[in-house]
């Protein structure tokens, strides 16, 4: 009851306060001087439903720790609402004020965590192979995860199979080095292939049984081979078809993934689409926009899935020529960790990380192969049909 | 101040009559108090039979009132303050720095404004490595998953320039000053930095020297337009509440910002007009991705010139 409301402090809050201010004649005197209060009440920081802030306030309790003394029966009379609902209140409240009672602790803050500890973290944490030596080099290793990642590029530059090909990948099982995870593929285009998703199984299930064959000759006896099939079942597959749809989508995301703890990489392709029409109000789109990208974030950060988003370019004009850039705007651009842009040079798929906070800009070519995604080598060369 | 009721028990003037009368008029708190006007509070006491009493009350309000404000200071007091308490933070840039004359003003709150890859979290990670190194404390708020210590732990040995074997000590010392909170709304922000205000106030051997929102538009923007008020509230106690941390604790606080295409397609710092007041210092990045050099741009400055610039490199 109260966190439905926490992330979401929607256009009806404000008028919440004001309708549960009580008498009309109080509120008079109130409304000028609110926005200017702002700042002073503690309660209105508080993660409450609106409803909840407004009792607080209209009866006097407007710093938190004017809530740390009192007792719940005692509030819940006052503010004429359950006791239950007291505790909740209390419960938020304290969290703030909680810093106190642990103030021996080494981080300044509840919650915090210091750079060292998170490099040891780091450091054992397994990255999603592309199957692209060239391109898991440059990325240091492959696909992180606790980030958000986000691919753009041309059509027909391979978007869509660099999307299955990770959703193949993160099930390599730990044994081989991978993460042994499933994977959220949604689909906003149509674009997604089973057939396709089968093809990348299929090599990825040859790879790990030449792979055995090579290293550990020993046990490759009781290896039982895992069937292409098994890949797919692990792909949990969401078709979306409105922009409506997508954020509910990532909305209840939060849900599946506690469900599926074993869920390591979530894909969406494309990000863009839904969001590329129908938009007449472009503040309203870019607002949508950065809530999801913060939801993505928490999502990535608190699950430590790898979050993909798959981006569309369009062509800007800049500097007096048109040049491409990833599709959705400024804003927009501020939403990914890492960016990766997929560009054709002559007739070879080069990748270039355009944007990562801790690796160095850098290309690396790559080839769309029967198997999925390989390294690019000058024999298999694709020719670029024009 | 909170509630009037909590004045209760230190003073005897204020009595359950007293709260009775000032809840009639709409008053629960010391906040209420303060807005309402005393003439009309003074006269409607007139027509109670008690009004004696009740006027000592609001006296006695009054006299709690007055010890609450800060204390005054003249100019020269001011600039003690300015040369004892409020250092320069070097960066470990040098050229940003001299651009700076000295780095980071504590006290200060800068903004590091540019478009997306232009250098805003690497001089961020920069300053944060060096502050930690040198001289204390650091707090990374973190709201794009951006914070990392892999590059943190480079960063760090770039700086320090000893061999490998050498610099584990300093660079464990380093990091372990450095104290990263991811946050994913704005309530989450707000609650972080409450409780570093509680936390300084009450622990007084205890210093953060730094403070780091990277960045304060993602969690703005999702909440800030529209017909939501509720949003620019929040946006704006956000604002006054870094400002507070920034001149009683003596940090400097670094917040980035992105930017948002303007009148005539020029790019602008985003989150409007009533933001441009919050930062005491704007700085604007870009890269040159050709030649691979940052540029910084001074947009405002309380006591330099706008417009300067500089070039950088990023290790």
């Amino acid at each position: 009851m109260v966190t439905d409301l926490l992330y979401n402090p929607g256009p009806n809050t404000i008028h919440g306060i004001s309708r549960l201010r009580g008498g009309g004649k109080i509120e008079s005197q109130r409304e000028p001087v609110r926005s200017r209060r702002a700042r002073e009440m503690e309660v209105l920081r508080l993660p409450l439903s609106a409803s909840q802030k407004g009792r607080l306030i209209s009866a006097g309790y407007t710093s938190i720790a004017s809530l740390s003394s009192i007792s719940p029966s005692q509030l819940a009379l006052e503010l004429k609402i359950s006791e239950t609902e007291v505790l909740e209140i209390l419960k938020t409240a304290s969290d703030g004020s909680r810093l106190e009672s642990t103030g021996s602790s080494r981080t300044i803050v509840h919650g915090a965590q210091s750079a060292w500890d998170m490099l040891q973290e780091e450091e054992t944490l397994v990255r999603i192979t592309t199957s692209c030596a060239d391109l898991d080099y440059i990325l240091g290793g492959g696909i992180s995860c606790k980030e958000v990642t986000e691919i753009g590029g041309v059509p027909g530059i391979g978007k869509t199979q660099l999307g299955i090909q990770l959703a193949v990948n993160v099930q390599i099982p730990s044994d081989y080095g991978g993460l042994g995870g499933k994977a959220v593929y949604i689909d906003t285009e149509g674009s997604f292939m089973v057939e396709r998703a089968l093809q990348i199984a299929e090599a990825c299930s040859d790879d790990m049984v030449e792979y055995s064959c090579l290293y550990r000759k020993g046990s490759q006896a009781c290896e039982v081979k895992r069937q292409p099939k098994d890949f797919l079942e692990n792909i949990f597959y969401f078709r979306v078809c409105s922009y409506t749809e997508q954020i509910a989508l990532i909305n209840y995301l939060e849900k599946f993934i506690t469900e599926h703890k074993d869920v390591k990489v979530v894909i969406i392709d494309s990000v863009t689409f839904h969001f590329r029409q129908d938009f007449d109000d472009m503040a309203l789109r870019t607002r949508l926009l950065s809530g999801m990208a913060l939801k993505l974030m928490k999502l990535a950060r608190n699950f430590g899935v790898a979050v993909v988003l798959l981006n569309q370019v369009t062509t800007k004009y800049s500097d007096g020529s048109f040049h491409l850039a990833l599709a959705l705007g400024d804003s927009w651009s501020h939403a990914s960790t890492n960016r990766i842009i997929l560009h054709w040079n002559g007739n070879e798929r080069y990748a270039y990380i355009d944007k990562s906070p801790s690796l160095r800009s850098a290309s690396a070519p790559y080839s769309v192969t029967a198997k999925g995604i390989r390294n690019s080598a000058s024999n298999n060369k694709r020719i670029k049909h024009t | 101040m909170g509630a009037l009721k909590s004045l209760k028990e230190e003073y005897a003037i204020i009595d359950a009559n007293f709260l009775q009368f000032c809840a009639s008029h709409g008053i629960f708190s010391v906040e209420d108090f303060l807005v309402h006007d005393v003439y009309t509070l003074v006269a409607s006491t007139e027509q109670l039979s008690n009004s004696y009493r009740l006027k000592q009350g609001i006296n006695q309000l009054l006299s709690i009132i007055e010890t609450c404000h800060q204390p005054w200071m003249n100019g020269l007091m001011l600039l003690e303050d300015r040369k004892q308490n409020k250092r320069c933070l070097s960066t470990g840039c040098e050229s940003f720095d001299m651009l700076l004359r000295g780095g980071l003003h504590e006290g200060h709150v800068t903004e590091l404004v540019g478009p997306s890859s232009s250098g805003k979290t690497q001089v961020c990670f920069q300053a944060a490595s060096n502050v930690a190194m040198k001289l204390g404390s650091v707090v990374f708020i973190d709201s794009g998953n951006s914070f990392s210590p892999t590059r943190i732990q480079q960063i760090v040995a770039y700086i320090s320039g000893s061999a490998e074997n050498k610099i584990n000590g300093i660079l464990q010392q380093a990091m372990r000053n450095i104290d990263c909170h991811a946050v994913f709304d704005i309530y989450a922000l707000l609650n972080v930095l409450h409780q570093l205000k509680l936390k300084l106030k009450s622990q007084t051997g205890y210093q953060v020297r730094l403070i780091i929102v990277d960045s304060i538009s993602s969690l703005i923007a999702p909440i800030l337009g529209g017909s939501n008020a509720q949003g620019h509230a929040l946006m704006v106690s956000v604002g006054y509440l870094l400002k507070e941390l920034a001149d009683r604790h003596n940090i400097a606080l670094v917040v980035t910002n992105h930017m948002v295409g303007g009148e005539g397609g020029t790019l602008k710092p985003a989150l409007g007009e009533s933001w441009k007041n919050v930062p005491h210092v704007r700085l604007q990045l870009s890269q040159d991705h050709a030649r691979n050099i940052y540029a910084v741009q001074i947009l405002r400055h309380p006591y330099m010139a706008s417009g300067r610039n500089a070039n950088f490199m990023i290790p």
